[in-house]
């Protein structure tokens, strides 16, 4: 569903992305686990076009994602949960969720959507009047959430979803989206620091060590793998 | 007493149609974060647009000259929303909005000198084409007024043109904020105002959403000054004296605040009118900047400031 080949990107002259090539195929849950500065985010504002690429390829289905404007790109069907969430915060919740639902599949979908979200992340129904603002770092970080499912996506980005989140409240985060993979099959791509729970989470995996992709596999086999026990997982 | 209702009525009439001006500066402002120095100069024009249309247009023969100024004054905003509109594209667009990520201090040096340049254009341009001579939109409601009597011996006198403005402000007011609050397209804007990356992340086209803001920010600012022109006589560099205003009026109910821009407006219209009870008349607008002060000093966010941090 999401190819990624040879993706060199960078912030003016200094590169961060050193040809990293990715695949997503369509119904898995992929993970992108790595070090602070790595360059996750920055694959994920490229994937988006916040960023410029330097040079590579980005396919999306068979879309060739670098000539869609980055405004088009939801549209095609790629819901980007951002780092830090990005809640509209002097929107409320529910302006919040319609905003994800902008997308034509979002608008077709919006009741049965609304009511999936608000199933799998109740705490959205109760506070659906509240200012997005005055929510806590999880709520928005559900919400965050929640707006990306909002918009029918094919594939669902997922940027760092346990940052500066209480260990509690990042583990009941992760058991939902596992509980959400499972009860709708949506495709993942998911960014995190968090090795440990990131490679649980998902069924395919990825590590990005200072731009470039050094290891590639199955969760099986990455969490079996010497280099990742030892320097990841603290074994 | 009667002094004092008839300043307080006097002061909500005019007070009205500057919060309307207000408002469009405050959408540009909110929305874009650019500091547009020409929006005084848009609305000179949005003046001269319906003066123009009022009498050369032949809407002065078609509707007479009670109702005739009004529709005047109400095609010249579309007008000036389709003026602002090409201002955006051709010129605002290259110096705001996602293109400004790369920029130093995210374009702000380059909106300043471009929207003064086209304030300069507009102004000479305006005397170039329009003249030095004092216009006016003259309709015999500014000389009439209506009575309303409050009791045996205190009545106060509303002057038709402005009780109608006023009227004409609040219901434009009205439908704005039911268009930023309810559709999807305010809804748009709200976010592309918040957070312009995450709004793009929705697939919320930034650049056209700062467009329309642009554009109908320009419309409305247009129409007050229209409804102004019904009792102040103006002239090509009309602009410099209500940009000022605008601006205070902005700041006044909290940067960013679309509404809050029309209380800013509102209060200022008040103030000035009040003052004069107590100040010679040529010091109505030191009133309003000591009140400004005042309330910035007690309240630095403005009426109704955000509280929350723009991230």
């Amino acid at each position: 569903m999401l190819r990624i080949e040879g993706l060199s990107a960078g912030y003016s002259a200094k590169p961060v992305l050193n040809d990293v090539s990715i695949r997503v195929d369509a119904g898995q849950f992929v993970a992108i686990v790595g070090p602070n500065g790595a360059g996750k985010t920055t694959l994920f504002k490229t994937i988006s076009g916040i960023l410029q690429p330097n040079g590579g390829r980005i396919m999306f289905g068979d879309a060739d994602l670098l000539a869609v404007p980055p405004a088009q790109r939801p549209h095609l069907g790629i819901a980007h949960v951002p780092e830090g969430r990005q809640v509209f915060p002097s929107l409320t919740v529910m302006e919040n969720l319609e905003m994800g639902a902008l997308t034509e599949s979002g608008r077709r979908d919006w009741k049965q959507n609304i009511e999936r979200i608000f199933e799998w992340l109740p705490v959205l129904a109760e506070r659906r009047a509240q200012f997005a603002g005055t929510l806590s770092g999880g709520q928005q970080q559900m919400l965050a959430i929640g707006r990306g499912l909002a918009s029918s996506p094919k594939l669902l980005m997922l940027d760092e979803p346990s940052m500066g989140l209480a260990p509690s409240t990042a583990d009941f985060i992760f058991d939902r989206l596992i509980d959400i993979r499972r009860q709708s099959g949506l495709t993942m791509l998911l960014v995190e620091q968090r090795v440990a729970e990131a490679l649980e989470s998902a069924d395919h995996g990825y590590v990005l060590e200072a731009g470039r992709v050094v290891l590639e596999g199955s969760n099986e086999a990455l969490r079996a793998d010497d280099r990742v026990r030892k320097a990841y997982l603290g074994m | 007493m009667e002094a004092f209702l008839q300043a307080l009525a006097a002061g909500l009439l005019i007070g009205a149609v500057y919060g309307l001006m207000c408002v469009g500066l405050g959408l540009i402002f909110g929305v874009m974060r650019v500091i547009n120095f020409a929006h005084g100069d848009f609305m000179m024009l949005g003046m001269y647009t319906a003066f123009y249309l009022f009498t050369a247009a032949g809407i002065q023969a078609l509707f007479g000259n009670a109702v005739g100024p009004f529709v005047a004054i109400l095609l010249a905003g579309p007008m000036l929303a389709i003026f602002g509109y090409f201002v955006h594209l051709t010129l605002i667009s290259h110096v705001s909005g996602t293109r400004t990520a790369s920029l130093e201090g995210e374009g702000h040096y380059a909106q300043l000198i471009l929207t003064l340049g086209i304030a300069l254009i507009l102004q000479n341009g305006g005397l170039l084409i329009f003249g030095s001579v004092l216009a006016s939109i003259r309709t015999p409601l500014s000389s009439s007024a209506w009575e309303l009597a409050l009791s045996q011996d205190i009545s106060v006198f509303l002057n038709k043109a402005r009780g109608i403005d006023a009227i004409v402000s609040l219901v434009i007011m009205t439908l704005l904020s039911l268009l930023i609050t309810r559709s999807r397209i305010g809804k748009s804007l709200r976010a592309a105002a918040d957070n312009p990356t995450a709004a793009t992340y929705m697939g919320i086209d930034v650049d056209r959403a700062h467009r329309v803001a642009f554009a109908l920010g320009s419309g409305i600012t247009a129409i007050a000054g229209g409804l102004l022109a019904t009792n102040y006589p103006f002239h090509p560099f009309v602009g410099l004296e209500y940009v000022i205003v605008m601006y205070a009026g902005v700041v006044l109910g909290g940067m960013g605040s679309i509404i809050g821009a029309f209380w800013g407006g509102m209060t200022i219209g008040l103030v000035q009118q009040m003052s004069t009870l107590i100040l010679p008349t040529q010091l109505q607008n030191a009133a309003i900047f000591v009140v400004f002060l005042l309330i910035i000093f007690f309240r630095p966010q403005g009426f109704f400031g955000r509280m929350v941090e723009r991230t």
